[in-house]
């Protein structure tokens, strides 16, 4: 018992006096345990943010449109498919039984101005009022226009956040009047603070009117998409059956392809998974690529301790040092060196992950990796001292205490 | 009681390029408890092999060796380690103190090895320390400390486990003559308290400290002679016994 304690101390007194060396030598597994926890901190980061993009789109809405949203068919393939027409919404309400739900969207980039102020490039979507069931979107101040405001073409606005500030920025909007090109509309409400989509564009840089305001501005035909919100309890079903309204719409033939796409929250997350995958892949690389280096940095190290130490391995030899008692100091020494470097390395990405959290998203380091990190870190110590602590255990007494 | 050494026909054969060197070739002896011994001979004799076979540092070709009824020549290194803990101090020619460590823990290593409690293992050092009168030096480094220092710090080590024997390699042959002088009468000093002194050395007038000097040469013992002080050796041995 004495002799594990006593072993402790003389390991850390042969690291605390070789201090430069010691740090030097463990740089590799520094890097290796700051990769590996900074990874950690990065994914964790994108899940949050990746979730809280993803509540945007509902789980239960599946968007139909054009062209797939991650898919591998070719350009021309999609550039010939028929536009969606915005009757098909009426059909698939009336014939889909687990349709909730559906609203057309039609889509495009404006700018929007009031007296001197205008704020450019923004998204401006003509829909119904069943907008607001598809869309994750609530309404911060005013009100989404009606269905008559739709029915009659009503020339009214819902603003985004963002606009409603470059727009109005110390007054209240609401009637208001603002201008898209020289057509005249009148604010009726504001969304909330959404953020950004997958840190791609923000959804507070939009504008919302009725689609046939929309359709007799700006364009009757043109790219449009429908939400359709279903019963999340029958998903599958609800999209198996919307694949029969819309080829029954479209009237294809059993041997034709679906010449639409329908596209769901799904589609993201393989995305999302793949691109996790390539980031954790590379993180694990580099650690373990840095850990073996570090591992072979401090077996090497540890090589020339014995060999420093050789007359101090006679003389402890003599007096009583068992093999195994000189096996375990070496040991312990490489092992220290090593948890030393996994300290260090989460000390570091401590840090990091503080500078992540506050200046890029929000994210935490994960508990488990640190742990996981140190013992990572404590199986490269005893892995890489196992060669050379073996040879000071072996280590004849007579020949080493010749050893100049 | 056994003897404290019995070696019967002790050999030690080395391969050094496929010849066969005859470091010892056939050594007999016995050595009593509280004997004071030297053991001579010109380099290449033996004698080297000779103070690490009696030191349990190496083991014979063939033959026996004996200590305390213990079989030494069927140990394995883990036992010869054990034995040289229990019952062996070394003291070395270049005094091989640890440089990192103060005297006082250096003397405290062997009671380590012996898997003593800590604060028994510094009390016991203390006293070792004590015994060749460096009380003082305790916490000083070795390189604090002039070579007669040294050597006695090393002494208190090989003291500390109360070993059956120490074993002294040239112990005074890096020091100056007067350290040498000092050095000399602590092993006078412990002789006469009753431990079992071997002295390894080629000086002559080291030698005459002892009580017994064995030549050795080509691997034999060539002469073993009782000098005149051999009678005054019972008188402590009764000391020895009255206490």
């Amino acid at each position: 018992m004495f002799a594990y304690v006593e072993s402790v101390r003389m390991a850390l007194n042969a690291i605390w006096g070789n201090k430069m060396r010691a740090a030097l030598t463990t740089l590799g597994i520094i890097i290796g345990i700051l990769a590996v926890t900074l990874m950690g901190t990065l994914i964790s980061g994108l899940d949050r943010s990746f979730e809280k993009s993803m509540s945007f789109l509902g789980r239960d809405v599946l968007y139909i449109s054009k062209h797939e949203w991650f898919g591998e068919q070719e350009w021309w393939e999609i550039r010939n498919r028929p536009d969606l027409k915005v009757d098909y919404v009426e059909k698939l309400k009336d014939q889909g039984k687990y349709v909730v739900a559906a609203a057309p969207v039609a889509m495009r980039s404006v700018n929007i101005t009031r007296k001197d102020e205008m704020a450019m490039g923004i998204r401006l979507a003509g829909t119904t009022p069943e907008f607001t069931q598809t869309a994750f979107m609530n309404i911060e101040s005013g009100r989404f226009y009606t269905e008559g405001e739709d029915r009659s073409g009503a020339r009214v606005i819902v603003i985004g956040y963002d606009v409603a500030n470059v727009l109005f920025e110390n007054e209240n909007p609401i009637g208001e009047k603002v201008k898209i090109g020289n057509y005249v509309f009148r604010v009726v409400g504001i969304a909330e603070k959404q953020g950004k989509f997958l840190g791609m564009f923000s959804l507070d840089n939009r504008a919302i009117i009725p689609l046939g305001t929309y359709q007799r501005l700006f364009a009757r035909r043109g790219w449009m998409r429908f939400e359709v919100k279903v019963d999340d309890e029958h998903i599958d079903d609800a999209k198996d059956e919307i694949i029969a309204i819309m080829r029954r719409l479209r009237g294809l033939g059993p041997e034709e392809k679906n010449d639409f796409a329908i596209n769901q929250q799904d589609a993201f997350r393989q995305q999302y998974q793949t691109m996790k995958i390539a980031i954790g892949g590379t993180g694990l690389f580099i650690t373990v690529l840095s850990l073996v280096v570090g591992g072979i940095g401090i077996m090497n190290i540890m090589f020339v301790s014995v060999k420093e130490r050789t007359r101090e391995i006679g003389v402890r030899k003599a007096i009583g040092a068992t093999q195994r008692s000189i096996m375990r100091q070496f040991l312990l020494e490489a092992l220290f060196i090593c948890l030393f470097g996994g300290f260090v390395g989460i000390t570091l990405a401590l840090g990091g992950s503080f500078l992540i959290d506050k200046f890029v998203f929000p994210s935490t380091m994960p508990v488990s990796l640190a742990i996981i990190s140190l013992i990572l870190s404590s199986v490269v110590g005893i892995v890489a001292g196992l060669a050379p602590s073996y040879k000071a255990a072996r280590l004849d007494p007579i020949e080493a205490l010749r050893y100049e | 009681m056994a003897d404290l050494i019995k070696l019967t026909g002790l050999q030690r054969y080395y391969e050094v390029g496929g010849e066969t060197v005859k470091a010892l070739d056939g050594v007999d002896l016995i050595i009593n408890h509280n004997e004071y011994i030297s053991i001579m001979g010109p380099s290449g004799s033996g004698k080297s092999t000779m103070m690490n076979m009696i030191g349990c540092l190496d083991s014979p070709t063939t033959g026996t060796y004996e200590f305390e009824g213990e079989k030494v020549h069927e140990m394995d290194d883990n036992q010869l380690a054990s034995i040289r803990n229990r019952k062996i101090g070394f003291v070395f020619q270049t005094f091989n103190l640890l440089p990192k460590l103060t005297a006082l823990r250096n003397v405290e290593l062997p009671l380590i090895y012996a898997n003593i409690h800590k604060d028994e293992r510094l009390e016991l050092a203390e006293i070792a320390m004590e015994k060749v009168s460096l009380t003082d030096r305790m916490h000083h480094k070795p390189n604090e400390l002039s070579g007669g220092q040294r050597q006695r710090v090393a002494i208190a080590r090989a003291l500390v486990t109360n070993p059956s024997i120490i074993l002294a390699d040239e112990p005074t042959g890096n020091l100056d003559s007067k350290s040498g002088v000092e050095i000399m009468d602590v092993f006078d000093e412990l002789h006469r308290e009753g431990n079992t002194i071997i002295l390894v050395t080629h000086e002559a007038y080291i030698a005459k400290h002892a009580h017994r000097t064995i030549q050795i040469l080509d691997g034999r013992i060539e002469k073993d002679d009782h000098n005149r002080k051999t009678k005054k050796r019972k008188k402590p041995t009764k000391k020895k016994a009255a206490a």
